[in-house]
């Protein structure tokens, strides 16, 4: 054998590149340009059955006019795909499966296609991969689900290809990364191709094709909640998280998870979280989308900064305008990163605090239900401790410390431990009990046939749950009997609360391992909408100095 | 329950209905009637095994600003959405029926009455209209609603508040048509079929509901008062509304009837020459009528802050 072809022998992949590429060259118009009405013959010049391919379905942003055109190819050419994304939120996405293009699914978020995800692997449709977390599924970008061809998504390109991600650049340089360096083909589908981009947030030669689609991609405000919105009960149990954790545990940096127990807070920063004398003290680093109800503390002087996984419709300005707080390019707009914000969340920040449909008596939680495989994204390497971790911060130390099997485990040496916070009220929604003997995931794992029920948070990393009845602070519990009576002790009127000794509870009160609200001194006539620094979308405008523009559905006048 | 002088600068739009009804009037003067103790509930909620409230959702009572005797009505949108059934729809009539009977029982005593003297009828609405589960009984409730304010008429004055959470729709949008003054806030809304009907009726592509700036511009409180179907416009909190009535105590009957948006032949005619107007403009979005009424920056209306909307706005005359 000779040299060359010695070296041939293995730059198969190099060649089979080459050779798509050179199937789809009378398409390209300009530089890497190809004309939307093309994009189909595109898909099919590149696309070979069984590869596994990327449509960029973020959390937030979506490639949905390359997702609609992988839905129109020859199905006689390419078929059984394996299709490897972080979220499958739009019909078009799961219509692969339906209509015989794709096969196999590895993912991280169902959003509102988790119904048909349930259906088609009950019904053999998709063949299930795996259920992964973001940062699982990046890792196996770059380990053994490498895609073959990405499919990703952009404001604005060059005919050069480079991109302009801006705002919402989310898991586009982590997608791009995997797939051309290992001789993979990069499609983006943009808004608008310029001559001269604001900034490059991917350079073009990682990029073989660009395309602007007919309309703007479709992007979905999911962090944004309406003040309107929140109640007393929530407002109630953001006073008691503030009382009874972030001041207990002088909590600098943290990831708020998506609902409106982490709004309410937000929005009672500059009242009551001032009145408690957390300013400096508490939410100075944080991991977050540019969450609208953050205005107000932001404006306040309360964060140092906020590093974000995505964008959110309306706060461009406004984040623009605070570049002493955000990450923003050398253009002055935000720059996200899904990849580094879940890695600063997996590793970096002291507290995790979100929400959740399920915890069952021994404080596993869980959102799925039956009939819907949903994923949960992000929230479980956040919502862990990371076992990796070893720099120290109070907060994290004294988490530890509190830890009674601390020295049963590992002997004499310190450890801390990140806060794992549920905030829960007892019924949630549709009056549907929280507590549960036994959580739905268990169901949903039998009718979709997965091999372990969907749990986001496991019992052993959770540290505190906050309800209306007080906080359990589990990282106190010495066994699993007296975390058990402490979950019941704050399950309120649900089966488990009621199962509640009088007596036992009166004892973790003593010994500081359940709070009431009397305990921590919070006193629930204050708990109304008056606490609020901002009560409606309005004030959130008239906060950010006209800066924030709310997207249509949220304006209320 | 919040104390008078708090309630003035509560939120118009988060107030609850008695909160809206104690504040309007003057410190400690409402006196409520038929209220929750009185436990007048719906039959038919009873019937159909849905839990009731012991006021039915509407807080009625009398109350007064200055001299003027001042008979309150206020809906309460946290109970079925503010519906009117066969309870809260007779709690209405009797009210208004107790303001005009006060004021014929006042001029007959006193010949020398100042108009501050006579009494008014204000009515704070949130409310979607008929309560579905009464239909009929609701239906006609509407009807003996009109009934009274037809009879009110050239007596007492009827003043409409709208500016919380709900609106005023359905049946309750043509009553609160049928009085003589409207006042609004910006957060108000105001409007016959409500959007999410719209939308199911006649699909997304016509009015999409969840586009709440397009509801917004479609029926709140600017695009009202623009159109001339809201008189005023206040500030969102209860002290505004309160100060706008108190404003309009002591006015003349006359000076009512002026106010009034339909009622007269030359009303009518104004309306009709509105409705020539839509057909001939076949406006694509609110903001286009706003620009035709000599607004050079319509798109531009919307942010403004209340004060300067006011200051700058052009009204559309027809």
């Amino acid at each position: 054998m000779t040299n060359d072809d010695k070296r041939n022998s293995w730059r198969k992949r190099a060649a089979d590149t080459a050779a798509r590429k050179e199937a789809a060259a009378p398409l390209f118009v300009k530089g890497k340009e190809v004309l939307a009405k093309d994009t189909v013959a595109l898909l099919e010049a590149v696309i070979r059955p069984f590869d596994i391919v990327n449509i960029e379905g973020n959390n937030q942003k979506q490639a949905d006019f390359l997702a609609d055109c992988l839905n129109k190819v020859d199905r006689g050419k390419i078929h059984d795909l394996h299709m490897v994304q972080s979220a499958v939120p739009l019909p078009a996405h799961l219509d692969l499966f339906e209509n015989g293009i794709a096969k196999k699914l590895d993912f991280a978020f169902g959003g509102p296609q988790a119904g048909r995800v349930a259906k088609f692997i009950e019904n053999g449709k998709i063949e299930l991969g795996a259920i992964h977390t973001y940062l699982e599924l990046f890792g196996r970008y770059f380990l053994d689900l490498t895609p073959r061809v990405s499919l990703v998504c952009a404001y604005k390109a060059d005919r050069k290809g480079n991109l302009y991600t801006g705002f919402n650049t989310e898991d586009t340089p982590a997608i791009v990364e995997a797939t051309k360096f290992r001789e993979g083909i990069v499609i983006a589908q943009v808004n608008e191709i310029v001559d001269e981009l604001p900034r490059v947030d991917i350079p073009g030669d990682w990029v073989d094709a660009v395309i602007q689609s007919p309309k703007p991609f479709f992007i979905e405000p999911l962090f944004t909640r309406d003040p309107a919105l929140v109640t007393d009960s929530q407002i109630l149990l953001a006073m008691l998280c503030l009382k009874g954790i972030y001041a207990e545990y002088g909590v600098t940096s943290m990831n708020h998870g998506i609902g409106f127990l982490t709004s309410a807070i937000e929005l009672i920063l500059p009242t009551y979280g001032l009145e408690l004398g957390l300013k400096g003290k508490c939410c100075t680093h944080m991991i977050l989308n540019p969450h609208p109800t953050m205005i107000p503390a932001i404006e306040e002087g309360w964060v140092d900064t906020i590093h974000c996984f995505g964008g959110e419709l309306g706060m461009e300005d406004y984040v623009a305008s605070r570049p002493d707080i955000f990450f923003v390019g050398p253009d002055g707009s935000l720059r996200s990163n899904r990849a580094f914000a879940q890695t600063a969340g997996h590793y970096a920040i002291d507290m995790f605090i979100g929400g959740t449909l399920q915890i069952d008596k021994y404080g596993n939680s869980s959102t799925a239900t039956a009939g819907r495989v949903a994923g949960f994204g992000g929230a479980p390497n956040m919502g862990c401790d990371a076992k990796g971790r070893r720099h120290p911060t109070d907060a994290w130390l004294k988490c530890g410390q509190e830890l009674p099997s601390l020295e049963r485990d590992i002997g004499n040496i310190p450890r801390g431990k990140r806060l794992v916070v549920q905030g829960v009220e007892t019924f949630g929604e549709g009056r549907k009990p929280v507590f549960v003997e036994e959580l739905d995931a268990w169901k949903l794992a039998k009718s979709a046939n997965l091999p372990i029920p969907p749990v986001m948070i496991y019992g052993d990393d959770l540290t505190h749950i906050v309800t209306e009845d007080g906080i359990a602070y589990l990282n106190r519990c010495k066994d699993m009997e007296a975390r058990m009576a402490a979950i019941r002790a704050v399950a309120g009127f649900t089966e488990i609360g009621l199962a509640a000794k009088p007596e036992e509870t009166r004892a973790l009160r003593e010994a500081g391992i359940v709070k009431t609200p009397a305990d921590l001194g919070v006193d629930p006539n204050r708990a109304t909408r008056d606490l609020l620094a901002a009560k409606s979308m309005r004030d959130l405008v008239t906060w950010s100095g006209g800066l924030y523009n709310p997207p249509a559905r949220f304006r209320n006048w | 329950m919040t104390n008078w002088t708090d309630l003035q600068s509560c939120r118009f739009i988060e107030a609850s209905a008695r909160e809206r009804a104690i504040g309007l009037v003057d410190e400690g003067s409402f006196t409520e009637l038929a209220g929750p103790f009185d436990r007048v509930t719906s039959p038919h909620l009873k019937l159909l095994g849905d839990a009731v409230a012991f006021d039915d959702g509407i807080v009625t009572g009398v109350g007064q600003i200055g001299r003027t005797p001042v008979f309150v009505i206020s809906q309460e949108g946290r109970f079925i959405g503010g519906s009117v059934g066969e309870i809260g729809g007779a709690k209405m009539v009797n009210t208004i029926k107790l303001a005009i009977d006060f004021h014929d029982e006042l001029v007959a005593k006193f010949a020398d009455l100042d108009e501050e003297e006579k009494p008014m009828v204000v009515i704070s609405f949130e409310t979607g209209g008929v309560r579905l589960h009464e239909a009929n009984a609701g239906l006609l409730a509407h009807a003996e609603v009109m009934d009274q304010l037809q009879k009110a008429r050239g007596k007492v004055p009827v003043i409409a508040l709208i500016g919380s959470k709900v609106g005023a729709f359905g049946g309750m949008g043509f009553v609160a048509a049928a009085t003589d003054v409207i006042i609004m806030s910006e957060f108000g809304r105001l409007g016959l079929t409500g959007p999410e009907v719209i939308e199911q009726e006649m699909g997304k592509e016509e009015f999409d509901a969840s586009d709440r700036a397009l509801v917004f511009r479609t029926t709140g409180g600017r695009h009202k008062y623009i159109m001339g179907d809201a008189n005023f416009l206040v500030e969102n909190s209860i002290a505004a509304f309160r100060e706008q009535v108190s404003a309009l105590t002591g006015l003349s009957i006359e000076a009512f009837e002026e106010m009034r948006r339909i009622g007269s032949s030359a009303k009518v005619k104004a309306q009709l020459r509105a409705v020539a107007l839509a057909a001939q403009m076949q406006p694509g979005d609110a903001t286009e009528v706003w620009s035709h009424a000599g607004n050079t920056d319509a798109w531009g209306l919307i942010d403004l802050p209340l004060s300067d909307f006011l200051a700058r706005v052009e009204r559309l005359s027809v």
